[in-house]
């Protein structure tokens, strides 16, 4: 019973959090001022806990709960409920006031803290005490991003019979998934399940696709908001174009193709790949020779096209909406590899990303899924030579894949990308599979196959004759004309050295570029890895910050194709109950403190 | 056989320097990247998983962290800022501890005052000791020569005196290193020969530390020489030539200039690695050890105390040169009896020791390797 409590409140504070934004000193009042509150102290910067010294304090002040205020402060309760329970208390009575974690990163800080600190006071979940109330719904959703969450989600919608507008960067929907073979660990055929999805986006009459757009400006409030998108100017008719490929044939221009991660070439006018929705063309403004000399030179697409459908007075267009709800799946971008110069990316042709393995192997891709090394031929136009990869090039006779590059490294990217262990293993079957006498390295820390099937998938991989070596490649050379991966097997103590002919790099999973300018149009919050921040991340984990605004995907943490979907799929029947029920939710940050106080009491039974 | 562990190892080596042990997750990135790790002696990755599991014995036995010469390759490299670089630092630290029979060196590694505190005292025995000696017998007014307040003569019985109690000491703790290092290994077989063989290699590391040249960086190598080679050759000035040293005010060019030039590289080296500490860019500097500052900060002082009463002799002032050759003695003896067999100092010996046994080491290894194949190979044979 609170009554009966004697409670200490102690902020710590972790050195690599931007926290401390909050007025402590100001917190350390208002939690002095509850009357079971018997001793309150800022333990500082990373402090230096000693259970010892903090039993003998906890003893002397009979207290019977502990509150860790401060950005994760989960991260010192050891400590704490140590000496709690050594002091004759309850180590249960270890609370926590996760400032960061429930939302004290934007706007009023410090009065968010004081709420969170309230309810971690009286013992009550803070997201019980701050349940938003509920607003009018427009019945029309947004959905920002086209990959698998974003069609996933807005297919959901669109199939409950209401409204959406699917807003995609890229000139086509599909995302990353898009551009894979495989996927692990069923090696289902990506295209397969994904075109069928494509096609379905692009058709339905519930769905407003725009393509080649973006997101400009948000105002209004949860469940009318009035959305401004800009729809970048395509200079072909989508509607009109029958992708014939004429265009394509005689534009003479070639630059290094986006979808095929630049593993070959695309020209000025092009479509990223033949399945792509729209199916339609798209001019590259900035590399057409026509747009580029002011319409003096080339031309040659627009006297080739039968349809009459290119158009270089085509020009921007920005378009209002009106929407209720608006979804976030704005997914990934992959590391750069460039940034880690040990491995030699970007000057040794054959170390490779895995994305650029990805369109390799990929029976669609360039090589017609051919595993080739890259050569060096003769460009017969420019009279130079370039590294390509020909279908009839080389077979490598052994790869070896690296794990966790960009990932878990304090250097980089701290966290766990999560897909790319499982994603090399896909690489290591595919490999197999295509050239069974090929010799397979995994380089790994730790094999993270957490998923159903995952184990198995690896266990399968293993069989099949792939060596998997416990460690972190330190660098690649080139030796003898071929490469040379050095490393530890720690599993062996020795440093090993194999000779390979390609090295693919698991690069990890980064926020998309603009997910930050995309955060500060909407008023929400990124974790401290750039990605979305949920609202909660046990009980809310598809909620954000702002009434009314919803992620899917990647881009509120990595995660594989199946997580993404089932998120997707959540987001869309949290959207169409608040449209069912005429109720949508209310941001959390509108409800003001005096209220949350208040609740928290009545939910504490005070 | 199971091994005992002592789950307090890394707390214990914190007070060593050690802070981010338990960040390591064991990718090997750092011990693929050393220079100097090389079979059968592979680190420091593996040092650090002795740490975390408390494997305090097999730690003890670690020829590893004197291999190191702590160029920085793999604190740079490492994805988890586990600092194994600093940690192979400290388990020098501790090493010196473990070795040292006396518990001294604990005591200092685990606490600046203690040592600040001992090196105080010393500091005050000498300077009394000196003084009452110098005034019962001499003049304040003398430098050299007869009468003189601090006669080389009797400094130069004290050096021997001093001389002999350390490096028996010292010795004791060597022999210890020897011990727990190489000798109680049941399982190597290290024949005499291979001891007596490999015994060159003893000067040629103390002389060249060719080994730290392997570095890519070659001026940390260069530092390091210089420094050495300027505090041997001021040791061989005052055990063997101090009264050519002392005597003046003439300058003895034939002795003098070697004092000059060992002065210039010390005075040079330790201004550099101070600028390195405090900078603390570089990551060899990034951390230091009270004990590190200690060790520059009395370095420093010995070396311009010795430069002031050489001058101040030189300049005819006797009575001020005695004065700071007191101060001077009351800095040297405890940097001597202090730093050589329990501190900072002892690596001069370690480290040559420890490449030695390695060396030794490697030949019984690779021995044991081929006999234990032989048994393999002849057991998987039918009968
Ligand atoms: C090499 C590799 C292999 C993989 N293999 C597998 C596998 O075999 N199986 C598996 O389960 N998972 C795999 N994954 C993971 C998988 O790619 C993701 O789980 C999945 O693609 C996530 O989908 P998404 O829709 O969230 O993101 P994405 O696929 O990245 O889609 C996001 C979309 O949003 C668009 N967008 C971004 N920003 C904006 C903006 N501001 N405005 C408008 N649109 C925007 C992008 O253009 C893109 O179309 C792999 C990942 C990699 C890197
Ligand atoms: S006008 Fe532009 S897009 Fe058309 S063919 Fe010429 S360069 Fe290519
Ligand atoms: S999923 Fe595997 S490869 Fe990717 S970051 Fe995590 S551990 Fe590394
Ligand atoms: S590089 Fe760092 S994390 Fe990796 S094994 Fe070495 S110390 Fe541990
Ligand atoms: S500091 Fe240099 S020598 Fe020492 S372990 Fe690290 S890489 Fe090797």
């Amino acid at each position: 019973m609170i009554s009966e409590s004697r409670i200490g409140v102690y902020f710590c504070r972790r050195s690599s959090s931007p926290a401390g934004q909050a007025d402590l000193a100001e917190l350390s009042r208002y939690a002095a001022a509850f009357p079971h509150v018997t001793d309150v102290k800022d333990f500082g910067e990373l402090p230096h806990l000693d259970p010892e010294a903090l039993t003998r304090e906890f003893t002397k002040l009979r207290l019977t709960t502990v509150v860790i205020a401060g950005d994760s402060p989960g991260f010192f309760k050891p400590a704490f409920a140590r000496a709690l329970a050594e002091a004759d208390g309850d180590p249960e009575r270890v609370r926590l006031a996760s400032f960061r974690e429930h939302g004290a990163l934007y706007g009023n800080i410090t009065e968010r803290a004081k709420a969170v600190l309230c309810c971690a006071i009286y013992g009550v979940p803070y997201g019980l005490a701050t349940v938003p109330d509920t607003t009018p719904v427009h019945p029309d959703t947004l959905v920002v991003g086209g990959g698998i969450a974003g069609m996933q989600a807005a297919l959901e919608i669109a199939d409950g019979g209401m409204k959406v507008y699917l807003v995609e960067r890229e000139p086509t929907i599909g995302g990353h998934m898009a551009m894979f073979d495989k996927t692990f660990p069923t090696l289902d055929c990506a295209a397969c399940i994904l075109t069928p999805k494509m096609v379905s986006v692009g058709q339905h009459e519930m769905i407003e696709l725009m393509t080649w757009s973006e997101v400009e400006k948000v105002s209004g409030t949860p469940g009318a908001y009035r959305v401004q998108v800009r729809r970048k100017a395509r200079y072909v008719d989508a509607d009109a174009c029958v992708a014939c490929h004429a265009c394509m044939e005689v534009c003479p221009i070639r630059v290094d193709s986006e979808f095929d991660s630049g593993i070959t070439t695309r020209k000025a006018i092009y479509i990223p790949f033949p399945q792509a929705v729209p199916n339609s063309y798209i001019l590259d403004a900035a590399n057409c020779t026509y747009v580029q000399s002011e319409r003096q030179k080339c031309g040659a697409c627009l006297k080739r096209c039968a349809k009459d459908c290119i158009h270089f007075d085509d020009v921007d267009q920005v378009i209002e909406l009106e929407v209720g709800n608006i979804i976030l799946a704005t997914g990934y971008d992959v590391f750069d590899a460039t940034r880690i110069e040990r491995y030699g990316y970007g000057h040794l042709p054959n170390v490779l990303t895995a994305l650029e393995f990805e369109r390799l192997t990929n029976a669609s891709g360039p090589t017609g899924g051919n595993i080739v090394m890259k050569t060096k031929k003769l460009n017969k136009r420019t009279k130079q030579e370039e590294w390509v990869f020909d279908p009839e090039g080389p077979r490598p006779e052994s790869i070896a894949i690296i794990h966790c590059v960009g990932s878990r490294d304090a250097n980089y990217n701290p966290y766990c990308s999560r897909v790319c262990c499982m994603y090399s293993l896909k690489f290591a079957h595919l490999v197999k599979e295509k050239l069974p006498n090929a010799k397979c390295y995994e380089y790994y820390i730790d094999m993270r196959a957490f998923g159903k099937g995952y184990e198995d998938f690896f266990e399968r991989i293993k069989d099949e004759g792939v060596f998997v070596v416990r460690g972190r490649s330190a660098k690649v050379t080139e030796k003898d004309g071929g490469l040379l991966l050095r490393g530890e097997d720690i599993l062996s103590d020795k440093v090993m050295e194999f000779p390979v002919d390609m090295v693919l790099l698991a690069v990890g999973l980064e926020p998309a570029p603009g997910t930050g300018e995309l955060a500060s149009v909407l008023g929400i919050p990124r974790d401290e890895d750039g990605w979305f921040q949920e609202l909660d991340y046990n009980t809310d984990p598809t909620g954000t910050e702002r009434g009314g605004v919803y992620v899917a995907g990647v881009c509120q943490g990595p995660k594989d194709i199946p997580d993404t979907v089932a998120q997707a799929s959540a987001v869309a029947a949290r959207v169409l109950r608040s449209i069912v029920s005429h109720r949508g939710q209310d941001s959390r940050s509108s409800l003001p403190l005096a209220q949350i106080e208040s609740r928290a009491r009545r939910l504490a039974g005070v | 056989m199971a091994v005992l562990a002592n789950p307090r190892l890394v707390s214990e080596l914190e007070h060593y320097g050690a802070q981010d042990v338990v960040k390591c997750y064991h990718c090997g990135n750092c011990t693929a990247a050393c220079p100097f790790s090389r079979e059968p002696f592979i680190f420091p990755r593996k040092s650090m998983r002795f740490l975390q599991m408390g494997l305090e014995d097999k730690l003890r036995g670690n020829l590893e962290p004197w291999l190191c010469y702590y160029c920085g390759e793999c604190s740079e490299q490492c994805p988890r800022e586990a600092e194994p670089g600093e940690t192979m630092m400290a388990m020098r630290r501790w090493l010196t501890g473990q070795y040292d029979f006396t518990g001294i060196s604990k005591l200092f590694y685990r606490s600046w005052k203690v040592e600040l505190f001992a090196i105080l005292l010393v500091a005050l025995l000498t300077g009394i000791g000196f003084f009452l000696y110098g005034s019962s017998r001499g003049d304040i007014g003398i430098y050299d020569g007869p009468g003189a307040f601090l006669p080389s003569s009797m400094v130069h019985w004290f050096d021997w005196g001093m001389a002999a109690v350390l490096a028996g000491l010292l010795l004791v703790n060597c022999v210890r290193m020897w011990w727990f290092t190489t000798g109680r290994d049941r399982t190597l077989h290290i024949p005499l020969s291979s001891y007596v063989q490999k015994a060159w290699l003893l000067p040629v590391h103390f002389f060249t530390q060719k080994r730290y040249r392997e570095c890519n960086r070659k001026r940390p190598w260069l530092i390091h020489l210089v420094l050495m080679l300027s505090y041997v050759t001021m040791l061989v000035l005052i055990m063997f030539f101090l009264h050519a040293m002392q005597s003046g005010p003439a300058i003895r060019w034939t002795a003098h200039v070697f004092g000059y030039a060992a002065t210039i590289g010390l005075l040079g080296t330790v201004a550099f690695a101070l600028r390195g500490r405090v900078r603390s860019v570089e990551t060899h500097y990034r951390h230091s050890h009270e004990t590190d500052w200690m060790f520059l900060i009395m370095l420093a002082y010995v070396a311009l105390t010795g430069i002031v009463q050489h001058v101040l002799h030189r300049a005819g002032n006797a009575p001020a040169a005695n004065v700071v050759y007191l101060a001077h003695l009351m800095g040297v003896v405890p940097m001597l009896v202090l730093e050589v067999p329990f501190s900072k100092w002892a690596h001069m010996a370690y480290r040559p020791l420890a490449m030695y046994f390695a060396e030794v080491q490697t030949e019984a290894i690779t021995a044991r390797e081929k006999d234990r194949a032989a048994i393999r190979a002849a057991g998987s044979q039918p009968a």
